[in-house]
């Protein structure tokens, strides 16, 4: 059957009410005191907001509003595209993505787009940061700004969005309250002692430049990834399944889901963009004792 | 010829085109005079070919380069690896140091 296209409507903006317009229900006009102005927050604003992964698709109407509100928009994304739609919500967009530089930390980046985003904020400017994803996932800057504005005395707040991680959970049909789930970005594993529970799923984030302690590569190689296997191989045999996953990022794509051997993981290519998940390796063991405790207190509870 | 970006956003919003088959979505693009590099793009299953539309921009992933594993970077960070208190989300007040902060 053809189906006709036609055009997303326009939506309908509508002006930001001011607290003094607002007209009360009597019950509240009468018993509540007029409040003088508030001092408590300074004149400038920070809101960060999910963008979500997908284009078109996941963008909510408050992460929305967020943008066409805001005085100028600050964008760190993953697609060039995206952000392009995201010029089409407001005059005044402002890519982060210049900042990035290979051999430059990505902390130095990461704070420059503090910066940025914090001077206008203080120049009383209603500041909206858009990020892919969620704001607060895999997201140093959007936390430290958020933090920042708020110890200098503006309002700040953070906006959900629809994360990777969300999408790898409806594309590869995981329930993390089944088994339980870890993530870690998985450097953490080289660089820390973790305990890994190989009875719940594990997900690791930015496999493909794991054990890049300088932050300024956007790759590391096999060599590196053998490193991590050599770490999972402590709790996972190397013919364990793994699942190599990429959500889509435009509503023209499909969600890229590999699956391979635990020891062919340092000889696949691998983008930073990729996620590594491991199955359960283990079945669940009982806890008997504590069984045991819980029949005794349902005993004596009388509901057994 | 349809405006790309809007073809886009109305396909990711439309739950019958977004999950449609390249066969099913190529004669929609067709009758809403899709540009020549989205049908390719569709057609070829690689968005990559949107380039010849919108010039190479690639895109550094912010959300997946960016590494909490490493914050020891941070100048003001203890280097114990304690891990962060989260800020309150309810008020904004000026910022207050805890005596475990000084």
């Amino acid at each position: 059957m053809k189906r006709a296209w036609r055009a997303p409507p326009r939506r309908k903006t509508i002006a930001p009410v001011h607290s003094s317009t607002i007209k009360l229900p009597y019950y509240q006009a009468v018993s509540t005191p007029t409040l003088p102005p508030s001092n408590d927050a300074r004149c400038g604003s920070l809101a960060c907001v999910g963008m979500g992964m997908t284009l078109g698709s996941h963008l909510t109407p408050l992460a929305r509003s967020h943008i066409e509100q805001a005085d100028v928009v600050f964008a760190a994304l993953s697609d060039g595209i995206v952000e392009l739609w995201l010029q089409r919500m407001h005059p005044d967009v402002r890519s982060l993505q210049p900042y990035y530089a290979e051999g430059k930390s990505r902390m130095v980046t990461y704070r420059q787009w503090v910066d940025l985003m914090m001077t206008e904020v203080r120049a009383g400017k209603n500041v909206c940061g858009v990020f892919y994803g969620h704001p607060g996932i895999f997201a140093w800057s959007p936390h430290k700004a958020i933090e920042m504005a708020r110890a200098e005395g503006f309002k700040a707040h953070m906006e959900p969005g629809i994360s990777a991680e969300d999408c790898l959970y409806a594309d590869l049909g995981i329930d993390p309250g089944r088994f339980g789930c870890q993530h870690f970005e998985a450097s953490q594993l080289l660089f820390y002692e973790r305990r890994i529970d190989p009875a719940g799923y594990l997900v690791l984030w930015q496999v493909g430049l794991v054990g890049d302690l300088s932050l300024k590569r956007f790759s590391t190689g096999p060599a590196y990834r053998q490193a991590l296997v050599d770490v999972l191989s402590a709790d996972y045999p190397l013919d364990h399944e793994v699942i190599v996953y990429r959500g889509a990022t435009l509503p023209i794509q499909k969600p890229r889901v590999r699956r391979m051997a635990l020891r062919d993981l340092p000889g696949a290519e691998l983008t930073a963009e990729e996620t590594v998940v491991l199955p359960p390796g283990t079945p669940l063991k009982q806890n008997r004792a504590m069984r045991e405790r819980l029949a005794t207190l349902d005993k004596e509870a009388s509901i057994a | 010829m349809s405006d790309t970006i809007e073809l886009l956003e109305a396909i990711g919003q439309n739950a019958t085109l977004r999950h449609a088959s390249v066969d099913e979505l190529a004669p929609i693009l067709e009758q809403a005079k899709a540009s020549a590099a989205l049908k390719s793009a569709v057609a070829a299953g690689d968005s990559s070919l949107l380039s010849e539309e919108f010039g190479h921009k690639p895109n550094r992933a912010p959300q997946i380069s960016n590494a909490p594993g490493h914050e020891e970077d941070e100048p003001d960070h203890d280097g114990d690896d304690k891990p962060p208190h989260p800020s309150d989300p309810g008020h904004s007040p000026p910022h207050k140091r805890t005596p475990h902060e000084q």
